[in-house]
């Protein structure tokens, strides 16, 4: 155990620490086990949203250096590319085939199959998909990197030289993962559309002109995608670098931050996919 | 060129060394000497304490299949047909796929870094001096704790999941939970669905216990090699997930 270990709800909030200390610590039950579960999960979100604005902050009003921003760019968007482009093409294979032998079940006709899909890849799942592989390809590198500098003193470092370790280390992975994730976003949708349509066409004889139909698709639906795009961009680098950030104790340490930051990124884009798409669906309804 | 056959030539590696230890962990497992104090305190490291993600997972899930399936009902006005498109999703992909990536993010990734850091500070070399064999004493009680958290986890994840899709239904929709209810048993879903989805969740298990643990062994180079392995296991196991997806849902029908 570290001399100076963090306080308590850093460390509530820190996910599980090593096992000695869950072992000395006491056992919370009942009232108490739940209120400090509420504690720890506002303190995180007050400290999300305060790394969040002074990101912000510096995007504006910080140091300019687009070498840092295209040398992350190069790293969350080139590096993800192949792992996107496997799961995403899997992804069109296996939703075009569900979603054809459960249509025949109830309706013969399958001329809608590829309006539907089309309407639904870009209102929904090329981005909620794309993201939470983006969430654990990018957020696990972004926890690994941050998280290795904080055991070996780096950011410590960076400190005593008054630079703000957001404004090095988390700026130019925001900046960079809100543009990417979008490139990305389009490429995976258009990867699941030509997988699916090339899965309709050998299992269920539906033509590709059939199969591309853009008829459902409208300015809601893009500009829905479009938001979650955005959003899911900005909170994966926000959330892993936080967790990366709030590192401790040696290379179990870095492990547990990995962790952290690929399970909370992922939850960011669920609790986000539901909370957008519900605004939607009231909103273009 | 260089490059695609040297990452070509690590995927092989990776593969085999997982049939490896997969036919290690059989050995171990067909002749009971797998340690069994310790498959309990996996399982209830990886099973319990992964409840509430899942849970969250789960119920928001099945929420989002009613939000995108509403603007189909209303324009439809097929209310009746609701709770078997949520059902049917939610049965056979959406809930074993989701709850694999939860669990991988949470269970296979601590799982790489607990047995990265043992590697790392000598305690594997230190169990073989002591004569323990680290495949039976460490590996298989993960294996089997890890395909079993994820066997159950996804029958919580799937009734937690139709909770939620029923919840939404009548919140957004004004779809009763009975009429709901109709919609899931009125014979267009089978048992056939659910057992679709929880023989995923076997093969996700064992893909996902398999990479977690042959990444978790392999680390090299102290912290940053723990944090490195970590990221290579969870895409690694996410990619593995999908490409199996694809071929079971193929076989089983």
């Amino acid at each position: 155990m570290p001399p100076s270990h963090p306080s308590i709800p850093d460390r509530a909030s820190a996910g599980p620490p090593s096992s000695e200390l869950r072992d000395l610590a006491p056992e919370q039950s009942g009232v108490a086990a739940v209120g400090s579960a509420a504690l720890s999960l506002f303190a995180s979100a007050r400290e999300l949203y305060s790394l969040f604005v002074r990101t912000l902050y510096y995007c504006a009003k910080g140091r300019r250096e687009p070498g840092a921003v295209l040398v992350q760019m190069y790293e969350i968007g080139n590096k993800s590319l192949f792992f996107l482009t496997v799961v995403m093409g899997f992804i069109g294979m296996i939703m075009v085939f569900q979603a054809g032998q459960q249509a025949k079940r109830v309706i013969p006709d399958l001329t809608m199959l590829g309006a539907t899909y089309l309407e639904l890849l870009i209102r929904d799942l090329a981005a909620s998909i794309g993201a939470l592989m983006l969430a654990t390809r990018v957020g696990a590198g972004i926890a690994a990197e941050i998280g290795s500098m904080v055991v070996t003193e780096q950011v410590d470092a960076l400190r005593m030289c008054a630079a703000d370790p957001i404004d090095y280390l988390i700026k130019p992975r925001f900046i960079a993962s809100l543009l990417m994730t979008t490139c990305l976003i389009v490429w995976s949708a258009a990867v699941a559309f030509t997988t699916g349509m090339v899965t309709a066409y050998s299992m269920f004889d539906v033509s590709p002109e059939t199969f591309m139909n853009v008829s459902l698709v409208d300015a809601g639906d893009l500009a829905t995608g479009l938001a979650k795009c955005l959003a899911y961009g900005a909170a994966i680098p926000i959330v892993s670098g936080h967790s990366g950030l709030s590192t401790f104790g040696g290379s179990e340490g870095v492990g547990w931050a990995t962790t952290r930051a690929v399970v909370n990124s992922s939850l960011a884009v669920i609790v986000l996919n539901m909370l957008i798409s519900a605004a939607a669906f009231l909103i273009f309804r | 060129m260089h490059q695609v056959g040297a990452t070509f030539l690590q995927i092989a590696a990776t593969v085999g060394g997982m049939a490896v230890l997969a036919g290690q962990i059989a050995t171990r497992v067909a002749t009971l000497r797998v340690d069994g104090a310790e498959f309990m305190r996996n399982l209830y490291k990886m099973g319990v304490k992964s409840m509430p993600i899942v849970a969250v997972t789960a119920l928001f899930t099945g929420a989002i299949m009613v939000i995108q399936a509403a603007p189909l009902v209303e324009r439809f006005g097929a209310h009746g047909l609701l709770g078997w498109g949520a059902g049917f999703g939610t049965l056979r992909e959406i809930a074993p796929l989701l709850t694999a990536l939860m669990i991988n993010g949470r269970v296979g990734a601590n799982n790489t870094a607990e047995l990265g850091t043992m590697v790392v500070t000598e305690q594997i070399d230190a169990l073989r001096v002591l004569a323990i064999d680290p495949v039976s004493f460490l590996i298989a009680p993960r294996f089997l704790a890890m395909v079993l958290t994820l066997f159950l986890s996804v029958i919580f994840a799937d009734a937690l999941a139709l909770l939620g899709a029923a919840f939404t239904g009548d919140l957004l929709l004004g779809v009763a939970p009975a009429v709901f209810y109709n919609g899931l048993t009125s014979g267009l879903l089978g048992i056939g669905d659910v057992m679709s989805g929880l023989v995923k969740s076997v093969v996700f298990g064992v893909v996902l216990a398999l990479s977690s643990c042959q990444y978790g062994l392999g680390v090299t180079g102290g912290a940053p090699g723990v944090g490195r392995a970590v990221n290579a296991t969870v895409v690694a196991s996410a990619a593995g997930i999908f490409i199996l997806d694809y071929f079971v849902s193929f076989t089983l029908d």
